[in-house]
């Protein structure tokens, strides 16, 4: 596995909806392996580029590149592929509200594998065990909690163990025991099994425990205004938005 | 490195390769890439082969060795299959070594302990018997009307509470629910009025022509839409259409809390959601009605027009047979329509589960509730007529 490969390639890329463009000309990269962090304050346009990323909306300019094939302009059945490839987690959890968490986990592997139902019910099991969630695995989604959602919605974003993750704020609304297992759950399938990482987080603590690279999105700038490792950035970065950001500094005071 | 795929990697030589030492040795071999695809059909064959040699012999003690040297990449699912195979050893009181995995899938591995739990022993659900389900449905059946009785005490309060405090109502939603339910509806209406108009007559004129009687289809025809048809086609379309917007409307926020944080803010959700829809379906039922009872009269006396009977006499028959009290008669019938339709609308709004599929449900039941309380009322309202010619 050569480590350089990129996981997914940004070119050009312009994010916004008809004539109101909220980031303009983003260029980076996410290596394989690696746990990408995309932050910014609210309304930046981070879960607009996440959107984006994965192919769910059309980008106003630019490529997008999933282990190196286009998503911006696959069509068809070449779409489907690139479509496996990952894994989405949506910030509401997005669970089919009909089905239980076993079923909502073994959907996708219905469609797209051949395994027999007892081991497609195993391999749920399994995932619903990474994310803490295998005592509740008959439950339907109402019955349980929305951090216990968006649990059973990675375990479901994990079913065919896609090397690529995305997951939109993940750890928002856990508890703080729950959120750190989430962290290590997240390191062990990131360093042991080389899933790739794209995570959109407001979380410092968890931002620091797990991010191998983080970019900073601004809603004036509508642009990156900072790229690199999270402490790094925490202590050294000039920028005074950089700083309030990443030191948690309330904005009367940095004034 | 790129994503395997999921069709190539059937064809390569399988990924896992049981071999039997002998009776009591066994060895499975992993290799190249492990994933989810590569493993279909490759998991079943080896874990017949497994089963086999457990079942044979079952004194001496059986010994699997679980390869994993020659692997490449692996995945969750590979764990899945060691997991299963593991299990089944445990059962039959074998022994399982894994040799030869990259230490780095080891905490993995070890998130899985102890594994039985992943083999959840199945529950057998217990079938109610029939006095159960039968008692549990007369439940149901009185907890329904318990809440209807409920509601309908509610919504007469809060009526009339908005009726002293008619400033308070909320006229902005009234105004939208009425245009929604009511001008919005006037295609539909004129359409189905218009053809009930014409297949009304023409049913009744194929009849009345073998008794030479062709001159009394328009009083026939007019008094039984004013009376009758004209409220009632209003009423079911009211019923398919808005009641089931109000239950689905009301539904959606019922799932979304929004109708608890009305509660929470001590807001009656009766009087801020559900008076302005009946209050509208009150004033919308009855001018609808008129609008239908017009278009099928009109298109009833174009029919006969047909069969030789000019307008003139048709209207003049008209006038001799229906009445302005048969018209009020209908009119008073369609708002009561116009409050049942669109309270139970309101009332399977609220009384939404949750879910996505809650909503559909209620908008379900609304509309179905509405069609039988259409009929009830019907009823009761011609057992009135007869007792009192109203």
């Amino acid at each position: 596995m050569d480590a350089l490969d990129k996981a997914i390639d940004v070119q050009n890329l312009t994010v916004g909806y008809g004539s109101n463009v909220l980031l303009q000309n983003l260029n980076f990269s996410v290596n394989n392996g690696e746990i990408f962090v995309i932050l910014g304050g609210s309304g930046c346009g981070k879960s607009s580029l996440l959107k984006n990323l994965f192919g769910l909306y059309q980008p106003l300019a630019g490529d997008v590149l999933i282990e190196g094939q286009n998503i911006t302009t696959a069509q068809g059945t070449e779409r489907q592929k690139i479509m496996t490839s990952f894994g989405v987690m949506y910030q509401q959890g997005a669970l089919f509200g009909s089905m239980n968490l076993l079923d909502n986990v073994t959907l996708f592997m219905e469609e797209y594998t051949q395994l027999t139902r007892d081991q497609m019910n195993l391999l749920a099991r399994c995932k619903l065990e990474l994310v803490g969630l295998l005592p509740y695995e008959t439950y339907m989604p109402s019955e349980i909690s929305g951090g216990m959602q968006k649990r059973a919605a990675i375990a479901r974003a994990m079913a065919l163990d896609p090397k690529i993750l995305f997951l939109d704020e993940p750890s928002a609304g856990l508890d703080p025991i729950t959120s750190a297992d989430l962290d290590s759950t997240i390191l062990d399938l990131s360093k042991n099994l080389g899933f790739t990482f794209v995570i959109v987080s407001h979380e410092l603590a968890s931002i620091y425990s797990i991010a191998d690279k983080v970019i900073m999105l601004d809603k004036d700038a509508k642009g990156i205004i900072a790229e690199g490792d999270p402490k790094v950035l925490r202590d050294s970065s000039k920028d005074p938005r950089v700083h309030q950001f990443f030191n948690r500094i309330m904005s009367k005071d940095a004034a | 490195m790129s994503i395997s795929d999921p069709n190539s990697s059937n064809l390569i030589s399988p990924v896992a390769v049981w071999s039997q030492v002998d009776a009591s040795h066994a060895q499975v071999s992993l290799s190249g890439a492990v994933n989810v695809y590569s493993l279909a059909g490759v998991w079943s064959d080896v874990r017949k082969q497994q089963n086999q040699w457990l079942e044979q012999g079952s004194t001496q003690a059986h010994s699997l060795i679980f390869d994993a040297s020659k692997v490449s990449s692996l995945d969750g699912s590979a764990f899945a299959f060691l997991i299963d195979m593991q299990e089944a050893q445990n059962k039959a009181g074998g022994q399982f070594d894994i040799q030869g995995l990259d230490p780095k899938y080891q905490p993995l591995l070890r998130e899985f302990d102890p594994i039985n739990k992943l083999f959840p022993v199945p529950t057998v659900k217990q079938k109610r018997s029939f006095v159960v389900s039968t008692g549990m449905a007369a439940q149901n059946l009185m907890d329904d009307a318990r809440g209807l009785v409920t509601f309908t005490g509610h919504l007469s309060a809060d009526l009339v509470w908005s009726i002293r405090n008619i400033r308070q109502v909320r006229w902005g939603d009234f105004v939208n629910a009425a245009v929604e339910a009511g001008i919005a509806a006037l295609p539909i209406v004129g359409l189905v009025a218009f053809l009930i108009g014409v297949i009304l007559s023409f049913q009744a004129a194929i009849g009345m022509e073998q008794f030479g009687a062709v001159s009394f289809v328009g009083p026939l025809a007019a008094l039984g839409i004013v009376r009758e048809m004209g409220p009632l086609i209003t009423a079911i379309l009211l019923a398919g259409r808005s009641s089931a917007a109000f239950a689905a409307e009301i539904g959606t926020m019922t799932v979304n809390s929004e109708v608890d944080a009305l509660v929470t803010g001590g807001l009656s959700p009766i009087r801020f959601l559900v008076v302005p829809r009946v209050l509208a379906g009150i004033l919308v039922a009855p001018i609808l009605t008129l609008f239908a009872d017009a278009v099928s009269i009109f298109s009833s006396m174009l029919t006969m027009q047909i069969y030789g009977i000019p307008f003139i006499n048709f209207y003049n028959g008209m006038l001799a047979a229906v009445g302005i009290e048969d018209v009020l008669s209908g009119l008073v019938k369609a708002t009561l329509f116009g409050v049942v339709v669109s309270a139970m609308g309101c009332l399977r709004g609220m009384q939404t589960g949750t879910g996505a599929a809650a909503v559909g449900i209620s908008a379900t039941r609304a509309v179905v509730s509405s069609i039988v309380m259409i009929v009830l009322v019907d009823g009761i309202f011609a057992y009135i007529s007869y007792r009192t010619g109203f």
